[in-house]
């Protein structure tokens, strides 16, 4: 889409001293060794510009995941040490006012999906997201978060869920859900509990799929039944994401976190099954006991572990001649580089689908698809987006598949609009929606 | 404010192309809209659709579920994303002039 657009990443006025002082808080270290250590270690190889989507698709300099370490590091350096206090110049120490601001809302907001592939490649094992990550919390303590990204993080604080949905609207679309579910499996009884108490397993959502994209939630209801699970959703506390975490507001990320805890604990469930979600797999298992300051006490799994549990188990079975075109899996940054969950949704495929590619690089290797990072809901940055999922487009282009596998709705969206904008021509599926496809009823 | 051009009108529009004004809408709107995301003639089932969108904002200020779009034109769910290939979100919503709906979308 050809959009002029001269509003790209700006603070638009003058900061204020508070500002300011909130702004470099996260900075404040008190001796954390980690921060320290990974502010001052970037010998500045720039083996990382080779890692990141955005350099690779722009060839920009200015783009290079070594930059956006030197912008928070240069202001560590003018109000933490001697010499960026009395010689700023001399050694690239900068003040935290209007002109940095700009550049950190641009570079880490809108030039960055904290995808970890440069952290990965790191010759030293610098944790660059980590630090785009402190540096996005400066930015939200200064209350600079681009407001695309805010707004969907306080839809979810408000209304409890981050797409708005009134509960009675998504009681009747699990209903629908439920008949088309019944529907294939040919058992008028079978049902998509909601709300029920002592389950085994409680069931997330991404709120795209009762809003807009139901057909997700009536393929993993199809799988559960046929595994004979005890499950259920949940009205109060269905929605697996958690924004907060890309935004940097802790105290907001721990509030979502806080309330799927508080759902597990009001329905007695014995294990959480999060959706196709990979920031929100990551926000709450991984994420969650740093927000909340406490071990998260029950079982947490996605749901493709949960899928490959049960074909593990002979719980279900599936036909092995359903699918015949050619299949590839997309790796979500969150779920694989950096939730570790990398076999799974391989061994999944591996039983039912004979027509498989690989995507080069794959795995914990893989490109992000330009979409994470909260950049989908900031439209200000459409146009960078869409550049930079080029990658992933020639990546897909190469593997010749008809089919795209992505246990992540966040990345089936961006991927959707790559297949427009690219012309692929492939379709583009969650895990549940093919596995329910060749399941033998 | 940014700003989009389709067949020499000038829209004003967020960085994903969706209107700043849901006013200035109408039908040609409509139709230029769609012909840009590559729908070349709207038919009947793709007015069905933007026009219960429509409504929906009008009355709710938001996009209705796609239960409702399903529901109220008799469209079947899986046609919606054929008839609007970048979704009911980007495409549908986007073709009815509505703002950007939060989200993963």
């Amino acid at each position: 889409m050809r959009i002029a657009n001269s509003e790209m990443g700006t603070a638009n006025s003058e900061l204020t001293r508070e500002q300011i002082l909130k702004g470099l808080e996260p900075l404040g270290t008190n001796g954390d060794s980690k921060l320290l250590t990974h502010l001052n270690s970037c010998v500045h190889c720039g083996l990382c510009a080779e890692s990141c989507l955005f350099y690779l698709a722009t060839k920009d300099p200015r783009l290079t995941p070594a930059r956006k370490v030197d912008l928070v590091a240069s202001i560590y350096k003018r109000y933490h040490t001697f010499s960026g206090k009395y010689l700023p110049g001399l050694v690239g120490a900068r003040n935290l006012d209007t002109a940095t601001a700009d550049e950190m809302v641009d570079l880490l907001f809108g030039s960055c999906t904290g995808c970890g592939r440069c952290t990965m490649h790191c010759s030293i094992g610098v944790d660059i997201s980590y630090l785009v990550s402190v540096g996005r919390k400066m930015l939200s303590n200064m209350d600079l978060v681009p407001s695309t990204l805010q707004s969907t993080v306080k839809a979810a604080i408000d209304t409890g869920n981050n797409m708005a949905i009134p509960t009675a609207d998504f009681v009747d679309t699990v209903k629908w859900m439920e008949e088309e579910m019944a529907d294939e499996v040919g058992n008028p009884e079978a049902s998509i509990p909601i709300d029920q108490p002592g389950k085994r397993i409680l069931y997330t959502l991404n709120p795209r799929e009762p809003k807009f994209y139901p057909l997700s939630i009536s393929a993993m209801a199809k799988i559960f039944y046929m595994a004979g699970e005890s499950w259920t959703l949940s009205t109060r506390m269905y929605d697996v994401t958690n924004y907060a975490f890309f935004s940097g507001n802790r105290e907001e990320a721990g509030l979502i976190a806080n309330r799927l805890w508080k759902e597990m604990e009001h329905l007695q469930c014995e294990s959480l099954v999060l959706g196709e979600c990979g920031h929100g797999t990551r926000a709450f298992r991984w994420e969650s006991p740093n927000y909340l300051d406490r071990g998260v006490p029950f079982p947490v799994m996605s749901s493709v572990e949960c899928i490959a549990n049960y074909i593990r188990e002979g719980k279900i079975r599936l036909d092995p001649e359903k699918i015949t075109e050619k299949v590839t899996i997309h790796d979500p940054c969150n779920l694989v580089r950096n939730g570790g969950v990398i076999g799974a949704q391989r061994f999944i495929l591996e039983q039912f689908v004979p027509d498989f590619i690989e995507m080069i690089p794959s795995g914990a290797d893989n490109h992000c698809c330009g979409g994470g990072g909260g950049m989908l809901s900031m439209s200000e940055y459409n146009e960078r987006r869409i550049g930079a999922g080029a990658i992933k487009a020639e990546q897909i282009r190469k593997t010749g598949a008809k089919i795209v596998v992505t246990p992540c709705h966040n990345c089936v969206d961006q991927l959707i609009q790559l297949n427009a904008a690219y012309k692929l021509d492939v379709k583009i599926q969650t895990m549940a929606e093919i596995v329910a496809e060749a399941l033998i009823i | 404010m940014p700003t989009m051009e389709i067949d020499g009108r000038h829209f004003e529009v967020d960085g994903d192309g969706f209107l700043t004004n849901p006013h200035i809408w109408n039908d040609d709107v409509a139709q230029l809209f769609a012909r840009y995301d590559g729908i070349e003639s709207m038919n009947d089932k793709h007015w069905a659709i933007v026009r219960i969108i429509r409504r929906n904002f009008e009355d709710k200020g938001m996009a209705p579920m796609i239960r409702t779009i399903c529901q109220e034109t008799g469209v079947k769910l899986r046609e919606i994303y054929d008839l609007f290939p970048l979704g009911p979100a980007r495409g549908a919503c986007r073709v009815a002039g509505l703002p950007k709906p939060d989200g993963c979308v």
